[in-house]
């Protein structure tokens, strides 16, 4: 039940923090995965972000390029392209926009 | 990296998955790749970014369910809904270097089919092409037809725990022998209409030699 919720709502931002991980530096699938889960988003199962992966690519928010990774073979890694850019900048001005009375309501009512 | 390529390597790499997340991988591939719609390139990017993905889970002790969880059906809906089409521009050559295959080869096989049997048996060079394209179309409305109804038996018999492989099997051959006796039937007894040429056994060799040369020429030309 947790679970569910908490991924219902990660669901609306999910776009967003997989283009923040990618715009830090070019990751491959299986490094943002471990990413995600390191900054503590465990709620994506790990496949879920290829479909994102996909449909980020199609409406040209990121493109594909394979490197060779660290490990020696060739892996697709992922670019933030400019519209990927706007995308994320308009993603995070909403974000704030919308946390913040969020936060106030959600979490201030204990408090006040 | 090109499709071909990328599905050599996946060949390769798919050997080095545990059989348990093999089984799961090989449906999720099957189901994509019988997505014939669907833009190959991508396709074939994704399913070796997802058997990487898998190799390095397994590494870390992860299975397939773990990664790409319990519903494999549900996940690959995921990524074909997402998947770019293949452009028209490119099946066209495709089905069409399938087609002109199939035609030099028939040709040069009946070209030498005639010259092997005619000392032994008169055999008839006449050629009414009316007739023979009608019988075409039925042979190869017969063709796809068993084809369309194999690979819905196939995309229905994956992502099931008991495979019911003989029935399917038995439900194919029924179909295809019943084809077949059409096709045999409607060439038996089709009525030679419309004009006539004499379309001897080397004429047909020639001819088929030109269609597989041409079909070769454009094949190397486009690979370039």
């Amino acid at each position: 039940m947790n679970m569910s919720i908490r991924s219902q709502l990660l669901k609306g931002i999910l776009d967003g923090c997989v283009l923040a991980v990618i715009e830090k530096e070019p990751v491959y699938g299986y490094e943002l995965s471990q990413k995600l889960l390191s900054i503590g988003l465990a709620e994506v199962s790990e496949g879920t972000i290829y479909p994102i992966l996909l449909r980020l690519q199609k409406n040209g928010l990121i493109r594909g390029e394979m490197r060779p990774s660290e490990s020696g073979p060739n892996r697709k890694y992922y670019f933030l392209t400019e519209t990927g850019h706007e995308a994320l900048e308009t993603i995070i001005a909403e974000w704030k926009q919308l946390s913040k009375p969020v936060n106030e309501l959600l979490i201030g009512r204990r408090e006040g | 990296m090109n499709a071909k390529k990328l599905i050599e390597e996946n060949n390769l790499k798919r050997e080095r998955l545990t059989p348990e997340n093999e089984a799961y991988y090989s449906n999720l591939l099957l189901y994509i790749r019988l997505q014939f719609s669907l833009s190959e390139q991508q396709s074939e990017e994704v399913l070796m970014e997802l058997l990487d993905h898998l190799l390095d889970g397994q590494k870390a002790g992860q299975t397939a369910v773990d990664i790409f969880g319990d519903n494999p059906k549900g996940f690959a809906d995921e990524l074909i809904e997402q998947l770019p089409k293949e452009e028209k521009r490119q099946l066209i050559p495709y089905f069409g270097g399938i087609i002109g295959t199939i035609i030099g080869w028939f040709l040069i096989i009946r070209g030498f089919l005639f010259l092997l049997l005619s000392p032994f048996t008169e055999v008839k060079t006449m050629v009414y092409p009316l007739s023979s394209i009608c019988i075409a179309l039925v042979i190869a409305g017969f063709v796809i037809c068993t084809i369309v109804l194999i690979l819905k038996l196939i995309k229905r018999s994956l992502f099931k725990e008991k495979d019911n492989t003989t029935k399917s099997s038995i439900l194919a051959g029924v179909v295809a022998a019943l084809g077949m006796a059409v096709v045999l039937l409607v060439a038996k007894f089709m009525p030679e209409i419309g004009p006539a040429f004499d379309f001897s056994w080397w004429a047909s060799i020639l001819g088929g030699g030109v269609v597989l040369l041409i079909r070769y020429g454009s094949k190397k030309f486009n690979s370039m």
